[in-house]
């Protein structure tokens, strides 16, 4: 505890020594502010943006739940699709073998390079937006899935067969709650790819949402503004991985060597 | 059922390709008979024509060195400076508690996320995409370096030291072996986010490359036949490239780890 405590003062005063480096190399005239805005101007830039807001009258927490609010739609679309095809191609090897190559091609695809194609197809809306996220939340949740299922350890399997359990009831008993540590995990994944997808979906034909804040900030020479939509994004994505990783624990307690599964 | 049949049926390989090619079919019957509409969704086959009728394939090439040439020049020093630093970091103790806060600050902001900021202190040309390129790789590797240097087994220092390895000699001959296996995933993690961070960052500013090249077929209204053949261009590369770094790295550690 007391070790713990030792590195996150040490932690905290790197940062601040940090921060004080920076303002004081503004002030003094070595970096520019425009191009490097200090701990001082980043302050009351985020005072700004959370009263009136940029573009005038979106404030930063709508930006941020606008940007939420398309990941976990496109989010949950790629789950609802991407589970049972998942747990059905994993209990059936050859339907495995067989679209192996397709799902890795697919997974190998860009998402974002998807983005004219789906522009031309949905036009440049909310929707594209949602298509997006979806294509790279499935894939990585599809092959998650899939490679659970299919990696279930073989000796937990023969140990139930031995049992006398057979079937449907193998299936559900002992696979299922077997390959649903790497679900999670992949579900996890999923998420994080979501938000990659978003920050780049959103910086083309929108104003609203966290990564069309940071763009539209650039052209109006607002690096500070800039800074804190990075800083909002890196915190909301820390936030998730680290509450899943908490619920992961509570919900899963059988899943011991997850750092293996993490890879 | 003969021999070569079973032997067919028993080949990951062949069984896949059926997969794949009974894919491609589908879609190409659908484009050809008018089932689709083969303007928006042209099948692979018609793709390629259409794009042959508007691009020669010396344009393509060009957006495709440029492309390849960002990539790995990006990621070569993306991945190489990760792998400074995090070594660095895992082993001299200091140097550690100093640069650990800040990455751990920076690393969950993505990528794409530094593009305007990347074009505000670099301005519109080559070094902003280098840079995101560059951040791409740099974060997962210098996380897994890091990760990899504090998670030797202790044994193998003690057992360097006892034979009389110490200081640098100890950190290349023993050290960096140990944790080359972690390195190694996260320089698959990095290619893989490079790759990804290249396409959007043409997307968005560039004037060149593959990413450019679609986005710019959309924009004057030309044929998706050219978007298709880029998507599919974008993740074949992808792929290619992934498998070799992959065997790459696989090779190097199997010095020291075997295969």
């Amino acid at each position: 505890m007391r070790a713990r405590l030792a590195r996150f003062a040490v932690s905290a005063a790197v940062i601040g020594a940090a921060l004080l480096a920076w303002e004081l190399a503004v002030r003094f005239g070595y970096l520019k502010p425009y191009q490097f805005p200090p701990a001082s101007r980043i302050a009351r830039g985020f005072v700004e943006l959370s009263t009136t807001g940029f573009p005038t009258g979106v404030s930063i927490w709508s930006h941020t739940l606008v940007t939420i609010g398309r990941v976990l739609q496109g989010y949950l679309a790629a789950l609802v699709l991407a589970i049972p095809l998942g747990l059905l191609i994993g209990a059936l090897p050859f339907l495995d073998r067989l679209t192996a190559p397709v799902v890795v091609f697919c997974r190998s695809i860009a998402t974002l390079s998807l983005l004219p194609l789906v522009i031309v197809w949905f036009g440049a809306g909310e929707l594209t937006k949602i298509v997006l996220i979806a294509y790279g939340c499935f894939w990585t949740m599809l092959s998650n899935v899939i490679a659970g299922v299919r990696y279930v350890d073989p000796m937990l399997i023969r140990a139930a067969r031995s049992f006398g359990v057979a079937g449907i009831e193998l299936y559900r008993t002992v696979v299922l709650p077997a390959a649903l540590p790497r679900i999670f995990a992949g579900a996890r994944m999923a998420l994080g790819v979501g938000f990659m997808v978003i920050v780049g979906a959103e910086m083309i034909g929108t104003i609203e949402g966290l990564g069309a804040l940071i763009m539209e900030a650039r052209t109006f020479y607002r690096s500070e503004i800039t800074m804190i939509g990075m800083l909002v994004i890196g915190m909301l994505g820390f936030a998730i991985s680290s509450g899943l990783a908490g619920l992961e624990r509570l919900l899963l307690p059988w899943s011991g060597s997850l750092d293996e599964v993490r890879r | 059922m003969n021999a070569l049949a079973r032997r067919l049926r028993d080949s990951d390989l062949a069984v896949g390709a059926v997969g794949a090619f009974g894919l491609v079919a589908i879609w190409e019957i659908a484009a050809r008979t008018g089932l689709v509409d083969p303007q928006l969704f042209p099948s692979p086959l018609l793709a390629i024509e259409m794009a042959a009728a508007r691009l020669t394939a010396e344009t393509v090439g060009e957006n495709l060195a440029w492309s390849l040439f960002r990539v790995f020049s990006g990621f070569g020093l993306g991945a190489s400076a990760g792998a400074v630093i995090g070594i660095a970091a895992g082993w001299y103790r200091t140097f550690g508690m100093i640069a650990r806060p800040l990455i751990e600050l920076l690393r969950p902001i993505p990528p794409l996320a530094w593009i305007p900021l990347a074009i505000i202190w670099f301005g519109l040309g080559e070094p902003s995409k280098f840079f995101i390129i560059f951040l791409g790789a740099f974060f997962p590797v210098v996380t897994s370096a890091y990760h990899g240097m504090r998670s030797i087994d202790p044994m193998l220092l003690r057992a360097g030291q006892t034979m009389g390895l110490g200081g640098v000699p100890l950190l290349f001959r023993v050290a960096v072996p140990a944790a080359a296996p972690d390195l190694a995933t996260g320089v698959r993690i990095g290619w893989g986010l490079s790759f990804g961070v290249l396409v959007a960052a043409e997307l968005v500013a560039a004037d060149r490359g593959l990413g450019y090249m679609i986005i710019n077929e959309r924009n004057t209204g030309g044929s998706v036949g050219v978007i298709i053949v880029g998507i599919l261009l974008i993740g074949l590369l992808n792929l290619v490239t992934d498998a070799a770094i992959g065997a790459a790295t696989k090779r190097w550690i199997g010095r020291w780890h075997g295969t």
